[in-house]
């Protein structure tokens, strides 16, 4: 029992981690500029197709593929922004909700027309560890170390770089950051990107342990909204934090109930935060 | 040359017109001030000629450049900077990141420690506060953060918008010392003020506001002294 349990438990705080880079794109692009990303799920399922495809077609290794999709997943986020988020950046929340959702709309109509929607799987394992009687998938492993390495470049960037500093100083006052000299448009492309980037990566993590349809980012997007809640929407430490909760929790709770609690569960205790805590666990006060 | 020209500006928000044809120019080296009542059009004023605000008619010359329609981020650029009223600052970031985010244009980004020592001697009390996060300051000390991540940019033109508002008079007092300071460097300041006496008295020149137009201009202690612009436009 206590070794199924701290299996378990390891596995949850793993996939947490993964679950983390993915609500902390939610929720950077909600803090910098205001927007519900509702095609971020949509975002999860092209990062799972991309390293799929660049394995599956080209013999891609699935880390180099992550790469590739780092960085599609950057440049792409720059151009959505530019060519549709920049249109209605100022209008109320509604429309950009409408904006992202038909943006959502598009790419999973597009990704059934061209993939359908049987479930695909990255046929790739890097064998397993064990630890006594525990036993680890070394790719959990490795999307769990890729998540925290990504999350410590995340920060080291937000709060050493000169680039990061611009995003923080938009995030905190737009007009302010105007007046100095920032261009705040292209700090919002950028943040954009970087928001895609972190879910098309997580996708892309994923990918390489679970199998997948162009419809599989919809739960993880579900997921992103509980966590970004649950740590504070804008704050990427709390969505880390969050994800760790929920994947804890996803890999406890089926020691003691079926697994399909864990849903009821993860969205009480949303329901909770936001009683009690509407700012999340490490949200400001406002 | 006029290191500032506006002429005939007029705008305002949405369908309701605020300026009506306002004109003033600075000359380089000089502490001017632009005063005058509460909704006369002053930080409208600012607004446009800062670009974030577009303006109905008129021009804005920075420099001998028309500038009336580029946008707000590319007059840091050109060494015009605004500290606008109310502070803005990045209150979730410290007070030494507060400083960098003023030195992001082009010539300012290669003298950031150079300047971080200059506003740290004139203001020692920000060096006290460096790692602190500036929305937890005081008042005051949030003021002359706004002040010296104004000058972190190594302006040209440095224009202040109600510096003394809500602050004590010996603070006050000692911020507008500051600005006779860096006159001194040959920075030109433009000083809009309600606080109409204290503005008057460190400055060279003096801009009457009123309904949205410049009403009157002159060397400040002229204006200062005539009988009837005190009655009319300044309430003294």
């Amino acid at each position: 029992m206590i070794s199924a349990l701290s299996a378990s438990l390891i596995d949850g705080l793993m996939i947490g981690l993964v679950y983390g880079i993915a609500a902390m794109g939610l929720t950077l692009i909600w803090g910098v500029m205001r927007v519900i990303n509702l095609a971020h799920g949509a975002i999860i399922a092209l990062g799972m197709f991309g390293i799929y495809l660049l394995f599956t077609n080209l013999g891609l290794n699935p880390y180099l593929g992550l790469l590739v999709v780092a960085v599609a997943g950057l440049l792409g986020g720059m151009l959505l922004y530019q060519l549709t988020i920049r249109r209605v950046i100022n209008a109320p929340y509604l429309s950009t909700l409408l904006a992202t959702f038909a943006i959502n709309m598009i790419i999973i109509g597009l990704g059934t027309a061209a993939f359908s929607t049987s479930p695909r799987n990255v046929d790739f394992t890097l064998g397993s560890t064990n630890l006594g009687e525990i036993t680890i998938l070394n790719t959990r492993l490795v999307a769990a170390l890729a998540a925290l390495g990504i999350t410590i470049g995340l920060y080291l960037f937000l709060f050493r770089t000169r680039p990061g500093k611009y995003v923080r100083a938009v995030a905190n006052n737009r007009t302010a950051a105007e007046l100095m000299g920032i261009p705040s448009s292209r700090i919002l492309a950028l943040s954009f990107g970087i928001g895609v980037m972190l879910a098309a990566v997580a996708g892309a993590l994923i990918a390489t342990f679970f199998p997948f349809t162009i419809l599989s980012g919809d739960p993880y997007q579900l997921k992103s909204f509980v966590i970004g809640v649950l740590g504070g929407l804008g704050n990427p430490l709390g969505a880390l934090v969050g994800g760790l909760i929920l994947g804890v929790l996803e890999g406890i709770v089926p020691n003691f109930m079926p697994n399909t609690w864990v849903p009821v569960l993860e969205f009480m205790l949303f329901v909770l935060i936001l009683l009690v805590r509407p700012s999340g666990l490490f949200g400001a006060k406002r | 040359m006029p290191l500032l020209e506006v002429h005939n500006l007029a705008s305002g928000y949405g369908e309701v017109q605020i300026l009506w044809g306002a004109t003033l120019s600075l000359e380089p080296g000089k502490l001017t001030c632009l005063v005058g009542g509460n909704g006369v059009g002053k930080t409208t004023l600012l607004r446009t000629v800062m670009g974030l605000l577009k303006p109905w008619q008129g021009s804005v010359k920075f420099d001998g450049q028309d500038i009336s329609r580029s946008p707000a981020y590319a007059k840091a650029d050109m060494g015009l900077v605004l500290v606008p009223e109310g502070r803005q600052l990045f209150t979730d970031m410290t007070v030494t990141e507060n400083l960098e985010m003023g030195a992001t244009n082009r010539h300012s980004r290669a003298r950031v420690k150079e300047n971080l020592e200059r506003v740290f001697t004139m203001f020692p009390r920000l060096k006290e506060r460096a790692t602190q996060k500036s929305g937890t300051m005081s008042g005051g000390e949030q003021q002359m953060l706004a002040v010296a991540r104004g000058i972190m940019a190594d302006p040209k033109l440095l224009i202040i918008d109600e510096m003394s508002l809500g602050l004590s008079p010996l603070l006050s007092l000692q911020l507008f010392q500051n600005l006779k300071q860096l006159k001194g460097t040959g920075l030109t300041v433009l000083l809009v003020e309600q606080n109409v006496q204290m503005a008057l008295a460190v400055s060279d020149y003096g801009y009457v506001m009123a309904q949205g137009k410049v009403q009157m201009h002159g060397p400040a202690r002229e204006l200062m002294q005539n009988q009837h612009i005190r009655e009319a436009y300044l309430g003294l």
